[in-house]
């Protein structure tokens, strides 16, 4: 997807009265600003999900997707580490029957990322200072370790390198204990790019990015979420 | 309309006094006799309804008998007086004035509701208010102050202080006046900001010749993205330092993201001041430790340090302090410093930096050790600053200290911090000698670090 096919979903979607995008046009419309996205594809049948997990090579994960459907986890919609094509058709049935039949998404079938190290980058409107890039730890250190720095929308690489120098755990970046140096550049790139799509998107409240896993040395969005502004004609 | 530049506040060429007062010790008297004490050669004009003579000068009886177009009026009423004692200034062209008042919103909701009517007054004439609830300003290039805390002369210098306090230009400029060397340029106690508040005076100070840093400590910011803008100008000129007191509880906001649920305003705030170059501090007193090593420093050119000690602890406690807290480091010296600095040594000492003085200093005595290390060290290509710690006693003989400034003076491009530990009066001797000759001295051995390290910060954001 171009960045212009990126501006026009989220237009597309705010006019349908969406509060937010799926998952999976969230990691697109991420994706063409020049986020690392987990390689993924959007089924509705048993069989296209196991066509799916065939071509992305397993173990996959499966996750129901949908624009209202925003905790995933909770609402026992994910499952993770799936090794054979019998175990996708199992999972798809076991997510649709859990979805219910007024489940009005799809499912989504993801290559399964491998990687110790979590983090995140979001994004938020602050009142005073308007957009506001986030970067720090993922996944449940999030709000545990509240290891997170941020600065304004639009972003510099030089703003993106220090915000990875500036949080405390900063040093999860290198190679620590058998694991590879984090890929720096790709990485700014990523932070730089959440900035961009908040400046270019207005009608975009908020933006969460996590966890961003690294993957050997990439840094991969495994999930993410565009959370939109209330149309105004709504 | 655009509002009127600071010029008239800084650079007032008249001054009225209303409520001017012949009892010595009055607010409206001090004023006055500090105005004198700074040389100030503008023409003041007190106002009091009993006329007669203050100080020498004649007292025009009321604010409409004095003569139009007075650059700047200080207003020492009670607090139910101003807002008229406003529009009358207004009537007779004052365009600018100093409220010193207080008893407004900071007390009561009588107090807001004067505080609203003064706003209104200072809106609908157009004039600019400093105030109310402010100990004055300070303007030593002008030799003006509008401050009624009993100062006398104020050291002049390049420091720049803006405050949502009056401290400083009160007791905290009493304190600067009284221990330490340096002197200032501007200084501002914002008080309740009806009117100007820090991001105009940032406005002024950033283009203003005689301002060589800029320190503010602030409890809000009210026009946070103005002022980041300014700073991200000014950061490349000057270096700019910013305490923030009173982080505001977070609100509860209506998150749907992890994001915007870890968003607090401070953070925010932390990372647009950080992005513009502010260099932001967490302690009271570096307010002054920072404002004294750059006074008569240059901003080091980077953060390596060369560190000339007496003693290993010394060297042990510091290294741990700049690994852990600061951003400091140690570097490596040239084979020809290393050379030199064996010269002088005894053969079985192991020499790095931080540099072991102690054995060459009981060999060669204070005065050859360290000025023949520090000059090898500030020599060196590898280090953008110096700080050496003496061991000063009488019974060791105090060393002759002039050759320090002397290696200031050649060394101009490299800060030199002095630092100090033994006989206390021997201390108090070389700051009193070594301060006015523009070599700053920290009697607590980490406070040159630290100041340093706040300089370190600035650094990043300047151009050369």
């Amino acid at each position: 997807m171009q960045i212009d096919a990126a501006k026009r979903l989220v237009a597309k979607s705010v006019k349908a009265g969406q509060g937010a995008l799926s998952e999976f046009d969230s990691k697109r419309f991420l994706s063409a600003y020049g986020v690392p996205i987990t390689r993924e594809r959007l089924v509705n049948s048993e069989k296209d999900a196991r066509a799916a997990a065939e071509r992305l090579g397993y173990p996959v994960v499966l996750k129901g997707c949908a624009h209202d459907l925003l905790h995933k986890t909770e609402a026992g919609l994910v499952m993770v580490g799936l090794g054979s094509s019998k175990e996708v058709a199992n999972a798809f049935r076991e997510l649709k029957a859990r979805a219910g039949s007024d489940f009005g998404g799809r499912f989504l079938v993801q290559e399964m990322v491998k990687g110790d190290r979590e983090l995140m980058i979001g994004m938020t409107r602050d009142e005073q200072f308007g957009p506001s890039v986030m970067f720090g730890l993922g996944g449940i250190f999030t709000e545990i370790l509240e290891d997170v720095v941020f600065r304004l929308a639009p972003l510099s690489l030089s703003d993106a390198r220090e915000m990875m120098s500036e949080i405390r755990s900063t040093k999860i970046l290198n190679s620590v204990r058998g694991m590879a140096r984090v890929n720096q550049p790709m990485l700014a790139r990523a932070i730089v790019a959440v900035g961009k799509a908040a400046v270019d998107n207005p009608d975009i409240a908020e933006i969460d990015i996590n966890p961003l896993i690294v993957s050997g040395s990439h840094p991969v969005a495994v999930d993410g979420l565009v959370i939109l502004k209330p149309s105004k004609s709504a | 309309m655009p509002k009127r530049t600071l010029k008239r506040f800084f650079e007032p060429r008249s001054v009225a006094v209303i409520g001017a007062s012949a009892t010595a010790g009055r607010p409206g008297r001090v004023v006055i006799e500090n105005m004198r004490a700074n040389g100030y050669d503008g023409d003041i004009y007190p106002v009091n309804p009993r006329g007669g003579r203050l100080l020498g000068l004649k007292v025009v009886k009321a604010i409409d008998e004095l003569p139009r177009g007075i650059d700047l009026a200080i207003v020492i009423l009670p607090a139910q007086a101003t807002p008229q004692a406003v529009r009358d200034c207004a009537a007779r062209k004052i365009g600018s004035i100093v409220l010193v008042a207080g008893g407004f919103a900071e007390v009561d909701h009588a107090g807001e509701h004067l505080q609203a009517e003064l706003a209104r007054a200072a809106d609908e004439t157009g004039v600019r208010v400093l105030g109310p609830n402010t100990a004055g300003h300070i303007s030593t290039p002008a030799n003006f102050t509008s401050s009624f805390f009993p100062l006398g002369e104020i050291p002049r210098g390049g420091i720049s202080y803006v405050a949502q306090t009056g401290n400083f230009t009160g007791a905290m400029m009493k304190h600067i006046m009284s221990a330490e060397n340096y002197g200032v340029a501007r200084c501002i106690g914002l008080g309740n900001t009806i009117d100007i508040d820090e991001t105009d005076v940032f406005e002024f100070l950033a283009t203003d010749k005689h301002t060589k840093a800029i320190f503010f400590y602030l409890e809000s910011l009210r026009r946070p993205q103005r002022f980041i803008e300014i700073a991200k100008r000014v950061t490349s000129e000057k270096p700019v330092i910013l305490l923030k007191g009173g982080a505001t509880p977070e609100g509860a906001k209506a998150a749907q993201s992890h994001t915007a649920s870890m968003a607090s305003d401070d953070r925010i705030l932390d990372g647009a001041l950080n992005q513009a170059g502010v260099v932001r501090i967490d302690e009271f007193s570096h307010l002054f430790l920072a404002a004294k090593g750059v006074a008569p420093m240059p901003v080091p050119a980077g953060n390596r340090v060369g560190f000339v000690s007496p003693s290993g602890a010394f060297i042990v406690h510091i290294n741990d302090l700049c690994r852990q807290r600061l951003s400091l480091n140690f570097p490596d010296l040239k084979s020809e410093t290393m050379e030199r600095l064996k010269e002088i040594s005894p053969p079985f000492i192991r020499l790095s930096n931080p540099v072991d003085i102690f054995p060459s200093a009981t060999v060669h005595g204070m005065e050859f050790a360290y000025r023949e290390a520090m000059e090898a060290v500030l020599k060196d290509p590898n280090v953008d600053a110096i700080v050496s710690i003496m061991i000063l006693t009488r019974e060791l003989g105090m060393p002759a200290l002039d050759f320090i400034p002397k290696l200031a003076k050649k060394y101009r491009r490299k800060p030199i911090y002095i630092s100090f530990s033994g006989d206390q009066a021997c201390n108090e001797e070389a700051k009193a000698f070594l301060e006015p000759r523009g070599v700053p001295t920290f009697p607590l051995i980490e406070d040159a670090f630290k100041a340093l390290d706040v300089l370190v910060r600035a650094r990043k954001s300047l151009k050369k």
